[in-house]
């Protein structure tokens, strides 16, 4: 027997493997998904049938949870265009890391009224991290892409401990 | 036990039921909406009290409230404190009430009346079956089925214990519903609404909050938080201690029930007026003349009601909005008659609290409509519920790893991968917990699943996928494969008693409170692994590695100075000054045969 591994969330969903999804349609299809797949409507005595209904159901789930949020849809998109290139490529640029640690570190002794610029510092280097991972996929160097992801970890982590600290 | 025909040949008919501490009461789908079901005197509310009358009558509701004075040991309510936990874990709680609680087999809690014990779940079932007579006299026809409300936030043990209540009653209960989850469904029902609502359920003994977004007749639950020891009771808890401190000290349960009726009072009272007087006159008991103006009362309950804004603080965050990105707020529960109640919660949120659907019904009525999507009648309403408390598995050392976190869209599922830790193991071994701290010993265990049948092959070297599916009913469901074999693992699954309302609070008050100390304790026991996994990895790599001696002699020393301070349990602080080193020389090496193998090594533990 083989593993059939879980379908990617674009082929879950039925939307082409692209970075930028119209969020609103997204939803759409994810409502209209669910009434077509929930257990609640799909009630059936067979226990096989059962466990089926339930998997496609969660798949569905598990899939608008992670193409709703731009960066895991990246990641996943990576990961069904070239299985393993998110693991092959975790090695960052030095400088690109001596930065995102200074930040960390800004963000570690921040005063309170200096949490809001540096609130809107992290944001725009996520955004310049997610307009360089566009160009990235663009030009379908998806290495770079990978290290793009990566690298936007550290910007999302500060943001996220300057939030807890705010 | 009734003289309603049998079921005639309409639509399958299935009851929504809102098994409520204070008041129970059975709800049918109706046209569009939904209709609460109605006694003879035309009461909808069933008070969920059980006496057990000296003369062998068993007497279920208003009768048996009224009872309460003349036979307060015999008289039970308030049971749903007691479902579904152990005899330990209510104990606290058995001395505020007036019968006797013991501890009977396998440590689980026991209504003691005379010389007979009863189980909550046999006394739930008895107020279930007044509800079912209730209802199908109403109806005219015989009911088999229902779907019973719980709190958000009640664990695997006492859904269960809730099902096996309806059970002894007689009635199959296709789903356990979530009382927030529900009283949504009662504000939308005609699915027209679209829009975020919070729905706040302060009820007598629990609180939950929710936040639903509803897009065209699909229910979707983004958040839900909750605090299962705060309600009603304790506001009256409060009033009742202003009333005994007036009274010589006793723990006669006539007089502890007569307080306890006289708070209730003053408090419904103190809704309306600015100040309520008390008359308490017990005899030979005693005597208590009192005035309590509502600023008094509502200094005493503030405390109380900020802590269920916090909660409502946490809900939104949690389902990434906004405070001002509410569109409705939805009452529900009798609780939130209290003036207080609903001015605080207008301040936070800014909107007016939607009141369109009575408080003490909301319920019922939308477990009603969920009995009907059950039941295959309506296909235009969709409910998706979220599972409340983050499930995880234990790895290296005690921290937990979570797989599914909480406010997940169920059902949901995780799939993972493992490996063995010594060559030819043919059995792995995972532990469930449950719970949002960062160290299994402060998470409830869940269950331990024994994979078993692995092919014996070299450590590191078996990928066992492992699948984690959380159903509808938010049970787990495990299942196994060895992806190169193509073996089913076979799972054992070893149950464990449920997660405790006190532990679930407690668990999620202290996962703020200990974040920061659970995050440091976390680091040294991820450290720890990573030290234990980086000497192991170079070990193997100087093997493999074909190094100029002075090279391999300045990794070897590192490697075992690293060893020293494993060996000596060494500080976090340490422990990192050793890996640096080591990656720091490992790193320099030309060829990056060490630093691949250290990776490989370290992943392969990660997965372990």
């Amino acid at each position: 027997m083989i593993h059939v591994p879980a379908p990617d969330p674009f082929t879950v969903f039925g939307v082409p493997r692209t970075l930028d999804l119209d969020a609103r349609e997204l939803e759409r299809r994810y409502l209209r998904l669910s009434r077509e797949c929930h257990p609640d409507h799909l009630r059936t005595q067979d226990a096989n049938d059962c466990l089926a209904v339930l998997q496609r159901a969660a798949e569905v789930n598990d899939a608008w949870k992670t193409l709703r949020d731009p960066w895991t849809r990246a990641k996943a998109l990576l990961e069904a265009e070239s299985p393993g290139v998110l693991d092959a490529n975790k090695k960052l640029d030095p400088a690109f890391l001596a930065d995102a640690l200074e930040l960390a570190e800004e963000v570690a002794f921040v005063r309170p009224e200096q949490v809001g610029a540096l609130r809107a510092r992290l944001q725009q280097a996520l955004d310049a991290d997610f307009a360089a991972l566009r160009a990235d996929v663009a030009r379908s160097d998806l290495p770079a892409a990978a290290r793009r992801v990566h690298g936007a970890h550290y910007h999302k982590k500060a943001l996220a401990d300057l939030e807890h600290k705010a | 036990m009734t003289t309603a025909p049998q079921s005639s040949t309409g639509p399958r008919l299935v009851l929504g039921i809102d098994l409520g501490t204070t008041n129970s009461l059975a709800a049918v789908r109706a046209g569009k909406g939904a209709r609460v079901l109605r006694d003879r005197d035309g009461e909808p509310l069933t008070p969920s009290v059980v006496c057990l009358h000296p003369d062998g009558r068993t007497i279920v509701g208003r009768d048996a409230k009224s009872l309460r004075l003349d036979f307060p040991e015999r008289t039970v309510f308030s049971i749903k404190r007691l479902i579904g936990r152990s005899a330990a874990e209510v104990q606290q709680e058995a001395t505020r009430l007036p019968y006797r609680v013991v501890a009977g087999d396998r440590g689980l809690p026991r209504v003691q009346i005379g010389d007979q014990q009863w189980t909550p779940e046999s006394i739930s079932a008895l107020i279930l079956q007044q509800v079912k007579a209730t209802a199908e006299q109403a109806l005219g026809q015989v009911v088999r089925e229902a779907v019973v409300t719980v709190p958000a936030w009640f664990d695997d043990a006492q859904r269960q214990a809730t099902k096996d209540a309806a059970q002894l009653a007689g009635l199959e209960c296709l789903r356990i519903l979530n009382e927030p989850t529900a009283a949504a469904l009662a504000y939308g029902i005609d699915g027209s609404k679209d829009g975020t609502a919070l729905v706040y359920d302060l009820g007598g003994g629990t609180f939950d909050v929710s936040i639903l977004r509803i897009d065209d007749g699909v229910f979707r639950v983004l958040s839900t938080a909750g605090d299962t020891h705060l309600g009603g009771d304790d506001f009256d808890e409060l009033l009742c201690q202003r009333i005994l401190a007036q009274l010589p000290p006793t723990s006669d349960p006539y007089v502890l029930q007569a307080v306890r009726a006289a708070a209730e009072g003053l408090k419904i009272r103190l809704s309306d007026a600015e100040r309520a007087e008390l008359e308490l006159d017990l005899g030979a008991r005693g005597a208590v003349k009192l005035a309590v103006t509502r600023a008094e009362f509502e200094a005493a309950i503030a405390p109380l009601v900020q802590r269920t804004l916090d909660c409502v603080t946490r809900a939104v965050k949690d389902a990434g909005l906004q405070l001002h990105e509410l569109d409705d707020v939805v009452l529900v529960g009798g609780s939130t008659r209290v003036p207080l109640v609903r001015d605080r919660l207008q301040a936070l949120t800014g909107k007016t609290p939607h009141t369109g659907v009575d408080p003490d019904l909301a319920v019922a009525l939308g477990a009603a409509i969920q009995a009907d999507v059950l039941a295959g009648n309506d296909r235009s309403l969709l409910l998706l519920d979220v599972i409340p408390l983050s499930l995880g598995l234990e790895t290296l050392g005690g921290a937990v790893q979570k797989l599914i976190l909480r406010n997940s869209t169920i059902p949901t599922s995780v799939t993972e991968e493992f490996s063995t830790g010594v060559d030819n193991q043919t059995a792995v071994d995972l532990t469930i917990y449950q719970g949002e701290r960062e160290l299994s010993h402060d998470c409830r265990l869940l269950g331990r699943f024994q994979l078993r049948g692995l092919p014996a092959l070299p450590a590191g070297l078996p990928r066992i996928a492992v699948t984690f599916l959380v159903d509808a009913d938010g049970v787990l469901r495990v299942t196994a494969r060895e992806q190169r074999t193509g073996a089913q693992a076979s799972i054992q699954i070893v149950p464990t008693f449920g997660l405790t309302r006190d532990e679930v609070r407690k668990m999620m008050l202290d996962s703020i409170e200990h974040a920061q100390q659970d995050y440091v304790a976390r680091e040294a026991i991820d450290l720890r692994n990573k030290a234990e996994a980086m000497v192991r990895g170079t070990q193997k790599a100087l093997q493999m590695a074909d190094l100029p001696p002075d090279q391999t002699y300045a990794v070897q020393k590192a490697t075992k100075a690293l060893q020293k301070l494993l060996a000596a349990n060494a500080d976090a602080a340490a422990l990192k000054a050793g890996c640096d080193e080591l990656t720091k020389l490992t790193a320099t090496i030309a060829d990056d045969v060490i630093s691949s193998a250290v990776t490989k090594a370290l992943k392969a533990d990660e997965t372990r």
